[in-house]
């Protein structure tokens, strides 16, 4: 891969790129001005792509950077207080799903992710949705791998401790029935 | 053997090995905290790749499509392409920097008089009988290649791209700095408010590795987004120039060894006059 490649590849990034502004910025006019800038100034700056880095994690270097940028100038500083717009993303049935456990339990996890906050959710969509790794996510953050980890571990028990809890009250209702049936 | 995060999460994940796993079971044994770090991490090993491929999610927008398309044409085709260093995107600013005096390359006459700015918003064909005469010639000549090449880079911007950005007018006086200082080009920025252009931002970009100055703005009532280029250009003066490459209107010039190129698609706006009286010097500046 070098730079001269990246204009030929941007096409099929496309779709990865559009998702992921689309999470990260959770609106559709914002994800399509953000992946629109994102590629401007991967083009502009293409010579600056090495050939050991993914351009996938590049371009969603760049992607998040934009956006941090952009949420910087709105002089928004908290954006997990925003509520989410279930009207535009959501997880629906899954029509070829054969298990309707299944795809309960799709949208349990992507709410879960949905409601970290921002720095948790991007290192887990990152490296739990998109696959990066650790140094990967580190790079696109541009923040220390440590950081990269210490993220990731609240995020994940942020996200366990829905699970679990749902878990302990199923046991609980369970216990309960016992009891009343007994 | 300290217990942390990376630790934990390695060891749920099962990628620690069986000697590790040992170690770290026996510090679990003693504490109750880690040991409900470990519960909760268990419980948050999820199909995350599978529940996010089944979200349903807006489908890549055409536009949105066809504009990347465009950009990758742009460049896929152009060698002579520029490319962008120093200063990034623009970040928030808490205030408006006092207009400065302005440097001698750009002294503009921001005035009122026959040269007003108001005498700029074009109500019919613009073009002054010099403007006319020098942009046969200049034609005639063909474009410098950066001025085309500023042209090309220029038609990759749109409203969109620039309509959601905040002028960042600390950054920007850094940069203009550095520009000065670095690049060693006298260049200052001029405020073109009241002609209904604001100043959205200034990049150093490199064309054939020679230092480029981009000033962007954007007309406040709608239209295109206008960019006033500068360089080096060790050539003799020429006076006001224009021309059309592709869709971009673009008005040249050339004073004290730097070449002028004022781009845009003149949606409303007499690029002709307004280069011509940047060209003369005075008016207003921001740095």
């Amino acid at each position: 891969m070098s730079a001269a490649d990246l204009p030929s590849m941007l096409p099929d990034l496309l779709p990865r790129l559009w998702a992921f502004a689309l999470r990260i910025s959770r609106d559709q006019h914002d994800a399509e001005d953000l992946v629109q800038r994102a590629c401007l100034r991967a083009l502009e700056r293409s010579h600056q792509l090495k050939p050991d880095t993914s351009p996938l994690s590049w371009m969603f270097s760049i992607v998040h950077s934009t956006w941090i940028n952009e949420l910087r100038a709105r002089n928004v500083r908290n954006r997990t207080s925003m509520e989410w717009d279930d009207s535009f993303l959501e997880t629906v049935a899954d029509p070829a799903a054969r298990n309707p456990e299944t795809d309960v339990m799709n949208r349990q996890v992507v709410s879960a992710v949905e409601q970290l906050p921002e720095a948790q959710r991007a290192v887990m969509l990152l490296v739990a949705v998109e696959g990066l790794s650790y140094h990967e996510a580190a790079e696109v953050l541009d923040v220390p791998i440590g950081t990269v980890m210490s993220r990731l571990s609240r995020a994940r028990q942020a996200v366990g401790a829905r699970f679990l809890t749902r878990e302990d009250r199923k046991v609980k209702t369970a216990a309960k029935s016992k009891d009343a049936a007994s | 053997m300290n217990i942390d995060d990376t630790l934990l999460m390695a060891y749920v994940d099962n990628a620690l090995s069986p000697d590790e796993r040992q170690c770290v079971e026996k510090k679990l044994d003693g504490s109750a905290e880690a040991a409900s770090h470990v519960a909760l991490l268990r419980a948050s090993r999820l199909p995350y790749q599978q529940a996010f491929a089944h979200q349903k999610l807006p489908p890549v927008p055409e536009n949105l499509k066809r504009k990347i398309e465009q950009m990758v044409r742009a460049f896929a085709s152009n060698d002579e392409t520029i490319e962008q260093y120093g200063g990034g995107i623009a970040v928030p600013m808490q205030g408006r920097c006092t207009p400065r005096v302005a440097p001698a390359w750009l002294a503009v006459a921001f005035v009122a008089g026959a040269f007003g700015w108001a005498g700029l918003l074009r109500l019919g064909p613009g073009a002054t009988p010099d403007i006319m005469s020098a942009s046969a010639s200049l034609e005639s000549q063909g474009a410098s290649p950066w001025v085309r090449a500023a042209a090309n880079y220029q038609q990759l911007y749109t409203r969109d791209t620039l309509a959601h950005l905040d002028p960042d007018l600390r950054l920007s006086e850094r940069i203009v700095d550095e520009i000065r200082r670095d690049d060693g080009i006298a260049v200052s920025i001029p405020d073109l408010s009241s002609i209904g252009l604001e100043f959205k931002r200034v990049q150093r970009l490199r064309f054939h590795d020679k230092p480029l100055v981009q000033i962007v703005y954007l007309p406040k009532s709608g239209g295109s987004p206008v960019a006033l280029c500068v360089t080096k250009e060790a050539k003799p003066d020429h006076a006001i120039a224009a021309q059309d490459i592709d869709d971009m209107d673009v008005v040249t010039w050339r004073q004290a060894q730097q070449g002028y190129a004022l781009i845009g698609k003149t949606d409303g706006m007499d690029l002709n006059m307004l280069g011509k009286q940047l060209s003369e010097g005075g008016g207003e500046q921001l740095y």
